[in-house]
């Protein structure tokens, strides 16, 4: 806790890999659903996506990244996968399941 | 140093936490003719050692009862030949303890308790979300130290309520207020006029007995 | 020559470089001596000693060091009292995911009930669901489910058990004990129940938030509850999050998987936390009010960076007020919080925030 800007203003800035802004969510996700080590998910998503891991934090690169691989874009983009739609194009790209896709899938008799 | 023998078997027996050690080592130092005050006022800062030790963690809750069960039980072996002074110094102070009202976090409230009740105070714990009139009926009812905890930043405030309170109703200048909890800092204390500022249970009890003193 | 720094209640002092040092070689050796493990060498000293009088207000890592941000609390940010540090700006849940993932860098959120405990959230869950669908629909980042397990709810006067640490003062140790393993396994219960029904609705996780802040048996019950929500959703994240870097051993001889989990480390915890089914832990250091920046940052780096070098699972460090270095104010002061995140980042090379 404490207060948004002081926290989670001054994390971000300090060492954050911004999200969707970058590629912070990706690198999440493997954390995550794989267990991989920092360095490990930054290389593997690095690879996924083809860039150096220097460029996965790398606004301007990974602005335009987002948008050509259809992953979801920080800013407001007409027609840019938001949501589930982004994250069926994530799936694919890391090679996993995500649960909300699941359901989606389940949901839709896909 | 006299006794110096006897004076380490007290405290290893103690800070081992376990009952028989505590008595066959107050037996023999009282055999040895160590007297029974200084034989309490050994086991007694031993005490303050084995709380310092939970808060390390070396330590657990039940091994702090333990080791307070094994001064009741070298109370009882010297009772006889403690002096009315002797007895005395063991029950430091009645202290009311409690989390102020709208506050329901209790844990660390309840070891401080135990803590104090561990180095021979008196304790009238409230348990938590306890109404102000409550902490001030106690202190007329003859509670020397005043102890709230407040666990947020929007209970806190409450503390300073009470003491405006013990202000109000001329019983401020019979008590030692303490205050803690984890938003509670030294410069809050200060800011609010209380007299103790306890960061963990084992230095709040140490300060609360000093000022016992 | 001096340079302003911070006490851990946040008030600005200033220090001398031979203040620093002493009061960085006391926290470093205050957490060796604790945990058992090694002090900081001189070079991460030194490393940490730039990062605390570094000349401007703010620092940061060096690019390609970023790490992962995962956010607890959820919304509560925003719409909490002062009592969250909240701005009391009244939203629904589904803007405040969308505003902490499209302005404010999020890498991972999560959805949080008012009281942010998991008990209270069971009368509710199928309301908690709905939501959790809804912002699932919306969201890209991973969107958890957080909310601190919090064993006190199951204790009297809130729940159907006795207070342990009343029993104890009663020296009843043997109820006291009893007391705490039945409350342990009816969290462990309500865990599994919360967190699997919030998988249900398309959750990518749970965030368990201040882990043992009721002591032993609290941390067991969280370690059974992971274990049963791991076995019932194989494919959920869970992050682990502790309360303070010991457990107090308020039972004292509870064990998980044979082991007595009453006064361990962070470096002995995450292994109980991997072993349970985390695939993140939450290292844990408290921040003592009355001691500098200095002392606190030296003391917290050293746990969390023994913990990192142990885990076998990710490591994302707990650092919000009053923990991990950062100083007890409600409104934090940024030169700190950069500064504690900086050294996290660069001297225990932790996996996130």
């Amino acid at each position: 806790m404490g207060d948004t800007a002081g926290m989670t203003v001054a994390h971000m800035v300090a060492s954050g890999m911004g999200g969707i802004r970058t590629s912070g969510d990706l690198v999440a996700r493997m954390e995550y659903a794989k267990h991989m080590k920092l360095k490990d998910a930054k290389e593997f998503v690095a690879k996924k996506l083809g860039v150096n891991t220097i460029d996965m934090a790398d606004e301007v690169v990974m602005r335009e990244l987002r948008e050509e691989m259809k992953l979801g874009v920080v800013t407001a983009v007409p027609n840019a996968p938001r949501g589930i739609a982004a994250k069926l194009n994530i799936e694919e790209l890391l090679g996993i399941k995500i649960n909300s896709c699941e359901l989606f899938r389940q949901q839709t008799k896909r | 140093m006299a006794f110096e023998n006897e004076q380490k078997a007290l405290h290893d027996a103690l800070v081992s936490c376990k009952v028989p050690d505590i008595k066959k080592a107050v037996e023999n130092a009282h055999a040895a003719g160590m007297p029974a005050g200084d034989i309490i006022n050994v086991l007694g800062d031993s005490m303050s050692e084995v709380g310092v030790l939970f808060e390390r963690g070396k330590l657990f809750l039940p091994h702090v009862l333990s080791a307070a069960n094994g001064m009741k039980v070298a109370m009882e072996i010297l009772g006889p030949e403690l002096s009315q002074a002797d007895t005395d110094s063991q029950v430091k102070a009645s202290v009311v303890m409690g989390t102020v009202e709208g506050d329901v976090h209790d844990i660390g409230k309840s070891i401080c308790s135990t803590m104090l009740q561990c180095a021979g105070f008196d304790v009238h714990d409230l348990g938590r979300d306890v109404p102000k009139d409550s902490f001030i009926n106690e202190v007329k009812g003859g509670c020397t130290f005043c102890g709230m905890s407040a666990l947020m930043t929007t209970t806190m405030t409450v503390q300073k309520d009470i003491i405006e309170l013990l202000k109000a109703q001329g019983l401020r200048d019979k008590v030692t207020v303490m205050v803690g909890g984890a938003p509670v800092t030294q410069a809050y204390a200060d800011k609010i006029g209380a007299d103790l500022y306890g960061e963990s249970a084992s230095e709040t009890t140490r300060k609360a007995k000093e000022l016992a003193l | 020559m001096s340079f302003y720094t911070r006490l851990g209640d946040g008030k600005r002092v200033e220090m001398t470089k031979e203040e620093a040092w002493a009061d960085m070689q006391a926290g470093t050796a205050d957490a060796a001596d604790m945990a058992d493990i090694p002090a900081l060498s001189t070079e991460e000293l030194e490393t940490l000693y730039d990062i605390i009088s570094a000349d401007g207000r703010l620092v940061g890592v060096e690019p390609g060091h970023e790490v992962v941000l995962t956010y607890d609390i959820g919304q509560l940010d925003f719409t909490g009292d002062n009592g969250n540090s909240g701005n009391g700006v009244d939203m629904g849940r589904l803007e405040a995911a969308l505003l902490h993932e499209r302005a404010l860098g999020a890498d991972t959120f999560e959805l949080a009930h008012s009281d942010y405990s998991i008990k209270p959230v069971k009368p509710v869950i199928s309301m908690e669901m709905q939501t959790m669908e809804e912002i699932q629909a919306e969201i890209i980042a991973p969107y958890f489910y957080g909310a601190m397990p919090n064993m006190g709810l199951y204790y009297a006067p809130d729940g159907p058990y006795g207070n342990p640490a009343d029993l104890m003062r009663e020296f009843k140790i043997d109820e006291s004990m009893a007391s705490s393993e039945a409350a342990s396994e009816h969290m462990a219960r309500d865990i599994e129940f919360v967190g699997t029904k919030i998988m249900q609705a398309g959750a990518d996780g749970f965030n368990f938030d201040t882990t043992a802040s009721a002591g032993d048996a609290d941390f067991v019950g969280v370690l059974k509850g992971v274990e049963a929500l791991r076995k019932a959703c194989p494919n959920a994240y869970i992050n682990v999050g502790m309360a303070g870097e010991s457990v107090m051993g308020i039972h004292g001889m509870i064990e998980y998987d044979g082991q007595v989990v009453a006064g361990l480390y962070p470096h002995q915890q995450c292994h109980l936390a991997a072993k349970a089914g985390a695939d993140v832990f939450g290292a844990v250091v408290n921040t003592n009010t009355s001691k500098s920046l200095a002392w606190n940052l030296a003391r917290a780096v050293t746990f969390v960076k023994q913990c990192c070098i142990d885990c076998p699972i990710p490591v994302h460090v707990d650092m919000g007020m009053g923990v991990g270095g950062i100083p007890m104010a409600e409104v934090v002061p940024m030169d700190a919080v950069t500064r504690c995140n900086k050294a996290m980042v660069e001297i225990a090379k932790v996996d996130g925030v």
